[in-house]
């Protein structure tokens, strides 16, 4: 299922095939499953639990490799690639905002941000100031210093972004970022969220199993019985 | 160490059990150690104190004294080597029970020759110049002992009197006694001494080949610090000190390999997400493991610091103890080093853990 810019700095999935062991067999999660997602654009998954959303995503951000197929970074091939170059990769090109934001207990807001540069070697008053200027630019400058359990669900998603943003990545995937949210907290995440990857050209993948995140895609896609099944035009 | 530090400020408590155990096993080595020291000290003191290199002592004896004979032919072998300096001792254990009222004591008789280097020290010059007479220990005088009472030696028919008091230290936990060769001879040999004696003291320059004398005076020498194992009880006192502090080394390895196990375990998640965040394994364990060395070491300190303590009350009363800071630090180190060696059990699973768990797919 091919679209826009399948080499440029977006992200390519070529023929992608997922089975998992269940039972004496194995199930089939995704079945040659292709996909192309281009800077600036963002595209939403949907599918029912268990579709094999998370897997795609995980595929996607080079957290586990397929069974079969290839997946494009940048244009980078990355089938080949040795686990510490796609561990270099998924550092400098990918970043993922988590269900329920997914921080980590003993940092504040401003060091879950000086971690990711900590990982990539940043110095650490560059680190900081990014920190403070993405925090301020997702309006979390005042809660910069709150661990996560003090903070609100929609404060700890904003922050999640913020961190993911970071990274400086060309790619941007969301796993069930509005999960956790209520209404008109999750339609302002996931516009918060689609907004940031439009404005920063980044190739955004939302999987999601509501409908907040539709409102802000360029594409709908859903998932079912392993594959790609239906493409809608949303936005744009 | 990022978030290794960070963890520990303000998720301490998660901390607080393995740290109170480390430290407690660091308390326990640390007071084990001083007493071991302690030990050693008392077994050998009197042999520490005296102003010899070496001991050269009967072939086969593995320095103990009660198990060397040597004669005056072995000694003029000693006495004829350039530079060195040789002078005979006997050494034995007897008890002395006082004429006069005082308590019964047990002694470890060190006779030394008038013409010869021991006599020197001013603390056995009076007996060893042919006065028939003791100088004691002075723990002894703690014990009662006074100068001038009469003290009959079991054994023999001698009754001397008590000259003076001295540092001399103990030898195999036995208060030492300075007698002149001459009266030690006829209490250990009666009139049948044929000059004998227990071994040879030594004073030998770095240049001395002590083998090639050894093998013409007939004798077996010991450097000073190997003859303490000649001590009675030294070898076993020590064995079972250093097989204690082992086991506590391994059992501190142990805890904390356990600790650092489970923690791995609750933290798989949080593993995954630093590993997705694009953090390689090297920089997931240096976290990990610098984290649980700090705790590790931490704990040592306070540990040791109150073992230390312990010691420092312990110092002049029964129990024979030695707060030595070189003990205390090695006890230290070898603590740390284990604890962090036990955490490297974890080593495999923080390198297992995939990336996709923060996502909560399975790889």
């Amino acid at each position: 299922m091919s679209t826009s810019d399948p080499a440029g700095d977006g992200l390519g999935l070529r023929g992608i095939h997922v089975a998992v062991p269940d039972g004496p067999g194995t199930r089939t999660l995704l079945d040659a499953v292709d996909l192309d997602v281009a800077p600036g654009e963002v595209l939403v998954i949907t599918g029912s639990s268990g579709s094999g959303k998370s897997t795609l995503l995980a595929v996607a951000g080079l957290l586990r490799r397929p069974d079969r197929g290839e997946v494009l970074v940048a244009g980078t091939p990355t089938a080949e690639l040795s686990e510490r170059r796609r561990t270099a990769l998924r550092r400098e090109r990918i970043a993922i905002v988590y269900q329920s934001a997914n921080l980590l207990p003993a940092l504040t807001a401003r060091e879950q941000l000086e971690l990711v540069g900590h990982i990539s070697g940043e110095r650490r008053s560059q680190a900081r100031g990014r920190a403070a200027q993405l925090l301020e630019e997702l309006g979390l400058a005042g809660r910069a210093d709150q661990l996560p359990a003090k903070m609100s669900g929609g404060e700890r998603q904003r922050v999640g972004i913020a961190r993911a943003l970071m990274a400086r990545p060309t790619v941007l995937l969301a796993d069930e970022p509005t999960a956790s949210l209520d209404g008109a907290l999750s339609a302002e995440v996931a516009g918060l969220l689609a907004g940031e990857a439009r404005g920063r050209g980044l190739a955004a993948v939302i999987v999601s199993h509501d409908d907040a995140p539709l409102a802000h895609a360029e594409r709908h896609l859903h998932l079912a019985g392993g594959a790609l099944k239906a493409i809608t035009t949303v936005a744009g | 160490m990022f978030l290794a530090l960070r963890d520990l400020r303000r998720m301490w408590r998660r901390f607080a059990l393995v740290g109170l155990v480390v430290g407690l096993v660091a308390m326990l080595s640390t007071v084990l150690t001083g007493l071991a020291d302690g030990l050693v000290r008392d077994g050998t003191s009197g042999l520490r104190a005296l102003p010899v290199t070496h001991l050269a002592f009967a072939p086969h004896s593995e320095a103990v004294f009660s198990r060397s004979t040597i004669d005056e032919r072995s000694l003029a072998k000693w006495t004829r080597v350039p530079g060195v300096e040789a002078s005979p001792i006997g050494v034995s254990f007897v008890n002395a029970a006082s004429t006069d009222g005082g308590p019964s004591i047990d002694l470890a008789l060190l006779g030394v020759s008038p013409g010869g280097f021991l006599a020197d020290r001013s603390d056995a010059r009076p007996p060893a110049a042919g006065l028939p007479g003791l100088v004691l220990a002075s723990e002894l005088r703690d014990e009662g002992v006074k100068v001038g009472e009469r003290y009959r030696i079991a054994g023999s028919d001698l009754t001397l009197p008590v000259l003076g008091f001295t540092f001399a230290g103990s030898y195999g936990h036995v208060p030492i006694a300075f007698t002149s060769l001459a009266t030690w001879r006829s209490i250990s040999y009666g009139n049948d001494a044929r000059g004998r004696f227990s071994a040879i003291a030594l004073r030998v320059p770095a240049d001395v080949d002590v083998a090639a004398v050894d093998r013409a005076a007939g004798t077996e020498t010991k450097t000073k610090t190997e003859a303490y194992d000649g001590s009675p009880g030294f070898s076993a006192e020590t064995a079972t000190m250093t097989l204690i502090r082992a086991f506590l080394l391994v059992i501190s390895a142990l805890i904390v390999g356990a600790f650092f196990t489970v923690l791995t375990v609750q933290r798989t998640r949080q593993i995954g997400l630093l590993k997705a965040l694009g953090a390689s394994s090297g920089y997931v364990l240096r976290d990990g493991i610098g984290q649980i060395a700090i705790v590790v070491l931490a704990a040592t300190v306070i540990g040791a610091a109150a073992g230390a303590a312990v010691i420092g009350l312990l110092d002049g009363g029964p129990v024979p103890v030695e707060l030595s800071i070189g003990g205390v630090l090695t006890s230290a180190a070898l603590l740390v080093l284990t604890g962090i060696a036990g955490s490297l059990v974890a080593f495999r699973r923080i390198t297992k853990v995939e990336p996709a768990i923060a996502l909560g797919v399975e790889a």
